[in-house]
C-alpha cells in the first residue's frame, strides 16, 4: 500500500453496538435534548431574524456587480472584452465604441450582465485590467419580477455605488 | 521540389529549402526567429535587430536572420544566452514607449509583440521616466488609422508604400524616441491597397476604421476561402463570428497568401465586400412582393414555368462552375435559352496591373468554358419572343438602365433567385433566397484561368438553400455539388483529367491542363 | 334505524374523514417546526394572518393554497395519463381508509344498545390495515412506472422490494400479538389492554409483546416510507424517487397521503402496543363509575395546564431583537385572552354536566370523549417519534435495508412467535 491509503478501523462490531437499538436510544436522547432546550426557550437558536437583522457582509463577499467611475464620473471601463472572454457563464454581454468623454480611446457602449446566468466566481474582476468592474456592492438578495429586470445594463452598473471604502476593499484581497 | 540544404540549428541536423533567408527557411519547418520589421513580400530590412541569429562560421558573432541566406552546413544558433538578452533586451526597448494599451488595442491577440513578450522577454518594466507621448488615432486616410504610441517603427507600412503601391506616402519621420510614422502634411494614404498595411503592422499602430472596436481578435473564427469583389479571386480569411443570441456576422476580410493568385495582399475594395454578406439579403422567399414560405415560393416558380410559353434563364457570372452547370442543365431540361448577359459588372478602365480587374464578377472565364453566351445581342434575342426570365442571382439592374429594366418587365415575368436584396429582386414576381458564396461551396475560375475551390466558410442560424438545392427544387436534376462536379467532368474536356474534388489550395491553373489535354 | 344510530353513524364517518386530514396540517407543522428544534433552527414561523402565525400553522394554509393554485402538470412524455393521475388517488385514499377499523374510544353503550367506535364497525380490526396498509403501495409503484423516468421507476422499485420485505415481519409481529390478544378486532384488543398486569402494570402490549412492538414499529416505519426507510425517494440518489414528475396538488397528495399514512400508523402501533384509547390504571368501567369525581379533577387540571401553556406562549413568543410595541407580544396577548375564554367555556360545561345530567348516558360519553382525546394524544406522540426519528437517523443503505428486513427482523418475529406461543400454551 502507498503512503496515502489509510485504513480506517471500522467500528460497531461487538455486539452492544450492533445490536443498534441502545446507538439509536442514545442519538435520539442527544437530539431530543435540542428539541426540549429549544422548545422550553426558544430564544437560544442559532437563527438570524434576516429580513429585519440584515448580514454583515464583508468586502470580500462577490456581490452583484457594478462599473467603477473616474472621479470625474467617466467609465472606467475601455470595453476590452477581457471580463466577457473569461466568463464560464457566457453572461456578459458588451458591445464597444469609440470614446466620447476625452480620455482614450475605447468605451462600451453596451454592457449587460444577465445575472440570471451569472454564477458570482468573480473572474470577471480578477480579469478586469482597468478595476472597472467590481462585486463590491454588498448586494447579495437580486430579486425582479420578470427576466428582463435581471439584465443589468450599463446605466444600472453605474448607477450602484460600492458598500465598502477603498481602503476596505482593497484590504479584503481585491 | 526546390533544392534542400542540410545545416544544423542549435546543434541539431535539420534539412531546409535553399536560397531562402534563415526566417523563411525555418518558419516552413517550424523553427520560429522571431522578427518585427521582416515580410516576405517587403523583403529584409534588418532594422529591428530582433532575429539576431549567431552563426558559427567565423563572421561576426551575430548576423540577422532576416539577411542571411541559408547553406549548406551552416551552424546556427538561436538560443545562446547572449542570443535571448539580445532578445529581452529589443523588447525591453520596444516597449520603453509603448502605452501597453492593450484593453483598447485592436490587434490584442494577434500582436506581435505580445507574443514576443510572452515567449522572449516576459519581464516587468524597469522604466522609471516618463514616456515619450506621440500621436493617437491619426487618420492617415484609405480608413486607416495610425497610433504612433504602439509603433515599433519596423517600417513595413513604409516599404509597402513604396515598393508594392509605388505611391510612397508614408515615411519616418525624427528621430530616436521621436521617431514616428507619419504621412506628409496634407497628403494622406491615396491607394486602393491602403488596408494591406493594417495587415502588415505587426503591432497594433496601424488599425482598420471600419474594423475599429468591433470586436475582439480572439473572438473571430478564421474560415479560408476567395474573394468575389473582381475576377482575380484573391484568396482571403474570412472573420467571422456568432455572438450571443445573435447569428453569424462577418467583421473582415484579411488576404490569404497564394502566391499563385494574390500574394500577401488584397485591394480595399474586396476588402469591403464583406459588408453585402451581412446587410441587405434576401433572407426570406417573396411572392409578388409579399413575404411567403418556401415552399409556396417554389411552387409558384414550378407554376410559372410549366405555364411559361418561352423561358429565359439569366445566370450570374459570379455563380461557380457547379451552380452555372446546374442551372444549364435545368435551362436545357425546360428548353429556356441560356444567358449570362451581365455588361453591368465590367467596369471598363478600373482595373490596375497589381489584382484589381475591370471585371467584378467573380467567374466569368467560365462562361467561356461551358459555352454560355453573356452577349448583349444574344440575351436581346432570346428575351425577343419570351414571357418568362429566371435570373439565378444575376442582378439584372447593374446591367441595365431603369427605363430598360422597366419596358422588359413589361414584357416577361421575372423571378429572381438571389441572396441579396437588389433591384432586381425587389422587381420580381417571385423571389427565392439562395445562400451567398460564405454560405456555399463551389469552383472559381479566375482571370488567369485558375481554378480556385472555396468552401462553407460559415453557418447561419436559419441557412439558406444554396444556389444548387434551389435549382434542384424548381426542377433542376442535379442535387448538389457532387453531382454537378460528375457532370462537368463528362461534359467539359478540360476539366476531364482535373479531380475536382481535390483542388489544391494554391488552385490548379486551368490553362495549363488543357495544353496538357490537347497534347494527349 | 334511531336517529341516534344515524347520528353517531355521521360522527364517527366525519371522525374518520377529518380527523386523519386535520392531522395533516397538525404533523406538517409538526415536521417542520420539530426539525427546526432538533437542528436548533426556528423553522416555517413568519407566514400569518393579520399578524397572527399561530406558532406557524399559517404556513400549512399558504403552502396548501400554493400548491392548490399551482398549474397542474402532466409531461407530455407520460404515456398512461390515467395511471399517472390514479397513483396519488389510491395513495391518498388508501390511507385514510386504513384508519376507518381502529377504535378511538371503547364502545359506547346508550340505552342498552353498542356502539363500536370506529369509523366502519367491522371485525376485521387488524386484518383491515394490513390489507390496506399493502395496498398503498400499489399507488406508489404506479407513480414511478407510470412516469416514464428512470428515477420513478427506481423509486418505484424499491418501494415495491421493501414494501414485501417488511410486510413479512410485520404480518408476524402481529400474529405474536395476536396468539396474546386472541381476537383479531380491535375494540377488543383495546379493551384487553385496558387490564392491569400483576395488579398494577397496564396490560399494554408493549409491555407483553416488547419484540413484537420493536419489529412492529420498525416495519411500520418502513411501510409509511419515512425515514430511515425512505429509499424510495432519496433524493441524493434518485432526485425526488416515484414523485419526480409530479407537481402541483398531485404532488400535494402523495405529501398529504405521506401524513395520513405516517398518522394511520401511529394510531395502529397505539392500538396494538400502547392501550389504544385506554387511560393507564383506569378503565373504561372506572371512569364510568367516578365520573363525577373525574370530572372535578378534571376542572382543576385544566386551568393548571392552561396557566403553565399561557407561561410559555408568553415566554417564547417574542422577537429576539430590537423591535419597538413587539407585535409577536401583543400576538401572545391575544391567543392567552383566547385560551382563557376557552377554559372558562370548558370549565361551565362541565360545571353544567355535574349539577344536571351527570349519572347515565352523559357519564359514558363524557368518558368517551376523554378517551378520544387520550388516543389523539398518544397517536400524536407517536407521530413525533416518527418525527424525532426522521430527524435523528440517516437514512440506510438499501442492501442494509433488505439485511435488516429478511436476516434480523424475519428469524426475530418468527422467533418471537413461538416464544409467544410457548408462554401462552404454557399458562393456559
Amino acid at each position: 500500500m502507498s503512503g496515502k491509503v489509510k485504513i480506517m478501523e471500522r467500528k460497531g462490531k461487538d455486539l452492544y453496538e450492533r445490536l443498534y437499538l441502545v446507538e439509536i436510544v442514545k442519538g435520539m436522547a442527544v437530539t431530543f435534548g435540542h428539541f426540549i432546550s429549544n422548545f422550553l426557550d426558544n430564544s437560544k437558536l442559532y437563527v438570524r431574524h434576516y429580513p429585519e437583522q440584515k448580514p454583515e457582509i464583508t468586502s470580500r463577499w462577490r456581490g452583484r456587480h457594478r462599473l467603477t467611475t473616474h472621479e470625474d464620473g467617466s467609465v472606467k471601463c475601455v470595453a476590452c472584452f477581457m471580463c466577457q472572454t473569461n466568463c464560464p457563464a457566457k453572461c456578459i454581454m458588451i458591445e464597444a465604441g469609440e470614446r466620447v468623454d476625452g480620455r482614450t480611446e475605447k468605451m462600451p457602449v453596451r454592457f449587460d450582465i444577465d445575472l440570471l446566468e451569472c454564477i458570482y466566481c468573480g473572474y470577471c474582476v480578477e480579469a478586469c485590467p482597468m478595476e472597472a468592474i467590481r462585486m463590491d456592492t454588498g448586494i447579495f438578495a437580486v430579486t425582479g419580477s420578470d427576466r428582463q429586470s435581471f439584465v443589468m445594463k450599463l446605466d444600472a452598473l453605474l448607477a450602484t455605488p460600492g458598500a465598502f471604502s477603498e481602503e476596505e476593499y482593497k484590504k479584503g484581497g481585491a | 521540389m526546390a533544392e534542400k540544404v542540410k545545416l544544423f540549428v542549435n546543434g541539431q541536423e535539420v534539412e531546409v529549402e535553399a536560397g531562402k533567408n534563415l526566417i523563411d527557411a525555418f518558419g516552413a519547418i517550424g523553427i520560429e526567429i522571431p522578427h518585427l520589421c521582416y515580410h516576405p513580400a517587403l523583403g529584409a530590412d534588418g532594422n529591428c535587430r530582433m532575429c539576431l541569429v549567431g552563426i558559427e562560421d567565423g563572421r561576426p558573432p551575430f548576423v540577422p536572420a532576416c539577411k542571411t541566406k541559408v547553406a549548406e552546413g551552416m551552424k546556427v544558433q538561436l538560443d545562446t544566452e547572449k542570443i535571448m538578452k539580445i532578445q529581452r533586451d529589443i523588447m525591453e526597448l520596444e516597449l520603453i514607449n509603448h502605452p501597453i494599451d492593450c484593453p483598447i488595442c485592436d490587434q490584442a491577440g494577434e500582436c506581435k509583440l505580445q507574443d514576443f513578450y510572452m515567449g522572449y522577454d516576459g519581464k516587468p518594466s524597469r522604466m522609471t521616466v516618463k514616456q515619450v507621448l506621440k500621436a493617437k488615432k491619426v487618420e492617415f486616410g484609405c480608413g486607416v488609422v495610425h497610433d504612433q504610441e504602439r509603433c515599433v517603427l519596423c517600417a513595413r507600412c513604409v516599404r509597402f508604400t513604396r515598393l508594392i503601391t509605388k505611391t510612397g506616402e508614408l515615411g519616418i519621420v525624427n528621430r530616436t524616441d521621436n521617431a514616428r510614422v507619419n504621412i506628409f502634411p496634407g497628403r494622406p494614404l491615396n491607394n486602393r491597397y491602403a488596408l494591406n498595411v493594417v495587415d502588415l503592422c505587426p503591432v497594433g499602430a496601424m488599425t482598420s476604421r471600419d474594423f475599429r472596436f468591433k470586436q475582439r481578435a480572439w473572438f473571430l473564427a478564421k474560415s479560408p476561402s476567395i474573394c468575389q469583389g473582381c475576377s482575380k479571386g484573391c484568396n482571403i480569411f474570412i472573420d467571422h463570428n456568432r455572438e450571443k443570441y445573435k447569428d453569424e456576422v462577418i467583421y473582415r476580410y484579411r488576404p490569404r497568401l497564394n502566391d499563385k493568385v494574390n500574394g500577401y495582399f488584397m485591394c480595399d475594395e474586396g476588402r469591403m465586400t464583406y459588408k453585402l454578406e451581412n446587410d441587405d439579403r434576401l433572407t426570406t422567399a417573396q411572392v409578388n412582393g409579399r413575404e411567403a414560405g418556401l415552399s409556396v415560393a417554389v411552387e409558384a416558380v414550378r407554376r410559372a414555368i410549366s405555364e411559361a410559353k418561352k423561358t429565359v434563364v439569366l445566370v450570374s457570372p459570379n455563380a461557380s462552375l457547379e451552380q452555372m452547370f446546374a442551372i444549364q442543365q435545368f435551362a436545357a431540361s425546360i428548353n429556356a435559352s441560356l444567358s449570362g448577359y451581365s455588361d453591368g459588372y465590367i467596369k471598363a478602365e478600373d482595373g490596375d496591373d497589381f489584382l484589381i480587374q475591370d471585371d467584378k464578377s467573380a467567374n466569368r472565364a467560365a462562361f467561356t468554358l461551358l459555352n454560355i453566351d453573356d452577349s448583349k445581342v444574344g440575351f436581346d434575342a432570346a428575351l425577343n419572343d419570351a414571357d418568362l426570365l429566371i435570373s439565378f442571382q444575376n442582378d439584372l439592374g447593374r446591367s441595365l438602365a431603369e427605363d430598360q429594366l422597366a419596358s422588359i418587365l413589361a414584357k416577361v415575368k421575372l423571378i429572381t433567385i438571389s441572396n441579396a436584396l437588389t433591384s432586381c429582386a425587389t422587381k420580381a414576381a417571385v423571389a427565392v433566397p439562395a445562400a451567398s458564396y460564405s454560405e456555399d461551396s463551389g469552383s472559381l475560375i479566375n482571370c488567369d484561368g485558375r481554378l480556385q475551390r472555396y468552401e462553407i466558410a460559415l453557418v447561419k442560424n436559419q441557412p439558406l438553400k444554396s444556389l444548387i438545392e434551389v435549382t434542384n427544387l424548381i426542377g433542376g436534376e442535379i442535387a448538389n455539388n457532387q453531382e454537378a462536379r460528375a457532370g462537368l467532368q463528362a461534359a467539359v474536356a478540360v476539366l476531364k483529367d482535373i479531380d475536382l474534388e481535390q483542388i489544391p489550395a494554391e488552385g490548379i491553373a486551368l490553362t495549363e491542363s488543357e495544353v496538357a489535354h490537347v497534347a494527349a | 334505524m334511531s336517529q341516534l344510530d344515524i347520528l353517531l353513524l355521521v360522527l364517527r364517518v366525519a371522525f374518520g374523514a377529518f380527523v386523519p386530514l386535520c392531522f395533516i396540517a397538525v404533523l406538517v407543522w409538526m415536521e417542520r417546526r420539530g426539525a427546526a428544534f432538533f437542528q436548533d433552527r426556528s423553522g416555517p414561523n413568519r407566514a400569518g394572518i393579520f399578524g397572527f402565525r399561530a406558532a406557524g400553522l399559517v404556513q400549512n394554509l399558504a403552502d396548501a393554497v400554493k400548491l392548490i393554485t399551482k398549474e397542474d402538470i402532466i409531461p407530455d412524455h407520460v404515456r398512461h395519463k390515467f395511471y399517472f393521475v390514479l397513483a396519488p388517488v389510491i395513495v391518498f385514499s388508501v390511507a385514510i381508509v386504513s384508519f376507518a377499523a381502529i377504535p378511538f374510544a371503547d364502545a359506547l353503550i346508550i340505552n342498552g344498545k353498542t356502539y363500536l367506535m370506529q369509523t366502519i364497525p367491522t371485525d376485521l380490526g387488524i386484518l383491515w390495515f394490513l390489507a390496506l396498509a399493502g395496498f398503498a403501495v400499489y399507488g406508489i409503484i404506479l407513480a414511478g412506472w407510470s412516469s416514464h423516468n428512470k428515477y420513478g421507476v427506481l423509486g418505484g422499485l424499491r418501494a415495491a422490494a421493501q414494501v414485501i420485505s417488511y410486510e413479512i415481519p410485520m404480518a408476524l409481529a402481529i400474529i405474536s400479538a395476536l396468539v396474546v390478544y386472541g381476537t383479531v378486532n380491535l375494540t377488543e384488543i383495546a379493551q384487553f389492554q385496558g387490564q392491569l398486569l400483576f395488579g398494577f402494570i397496564p396490560m399494554w402490549g408493549v409491555v407483553l409483546q416488547p419484540l413484537g412492538a420493536i419489529i412492529f414499529i420498525v416495519a411500520a416505519f418502513a411501510e409509511a416510507n419515512r425515514t430511515p426507510f425512505d429509499l424510495a425517494e432519496g433524493e441524493s440518489e434518485l432526485v425526488a424517487g416515484f414523485h419526480v414528475e409530479y407537481s402541483a396538488m398531485k404532488f400535494g397528495m402523495f405529501f398529504m397521503g405521506e401524513y395520513v399514512a405516517m398518522f394511520t400508523s401511529s394510531a395502529i402501533i397505539v392500538t396494538l402496543y400502547f392501550g389504544g384509547y385506554q387511560i393507564p390504571w383506569f378503565s373504561t368501567e372506572t371512569l364510568v363509575d367516578n365520573a363525577r369525581v373525574f370530572t372535578v379533577l378534571l376542572m382543576l387540571l385544566i386551568p393548571a395546564f392552561a396557566w403553565v401553556f399561557a407561561l410559555w406562549m408568553a415566554k417564547n413568543n417574542k422577537s429576539h431583537y430590537d423591535r419597538p410595541d413587539d407585535p409577536r407580544v401583543r400576538e401572545a396577548q391575544i391567543y392567552t385572552k383566547l385560551l382563557w375564554c376557552a377554559v372558562a367555556a370548558l370549565e361551565i360545561v362541565l360545571f353544567i354536566y355535574l349539577i344536571t345530567v351527570s349519572g347515565g348516558v352523559a357519564d359514558r360519553i363524557l368518558v368517551a370523549l376523554l378517551q378520544i382525546v387520550t388516543f389523539l394524544v398518544k397517536t400524536t406522540l407517536m407521530c413525533f417519534v416518527y418525527v424525532w426519528v426522521r430527524w435523528t437517523l440517516p437514512r440506510f443503505r438499501y442492501d442494509q435495508l433488505q439485511k435488516l428486513g429478511w436476516q434480523t427482523l424475519l428469524p426475530l418475529s418468527l422467533l418471537n412467535i413461538f416464544v409467544t406461543s410457548a408462554i401462552v400454551v404454557a399458562l393456559s
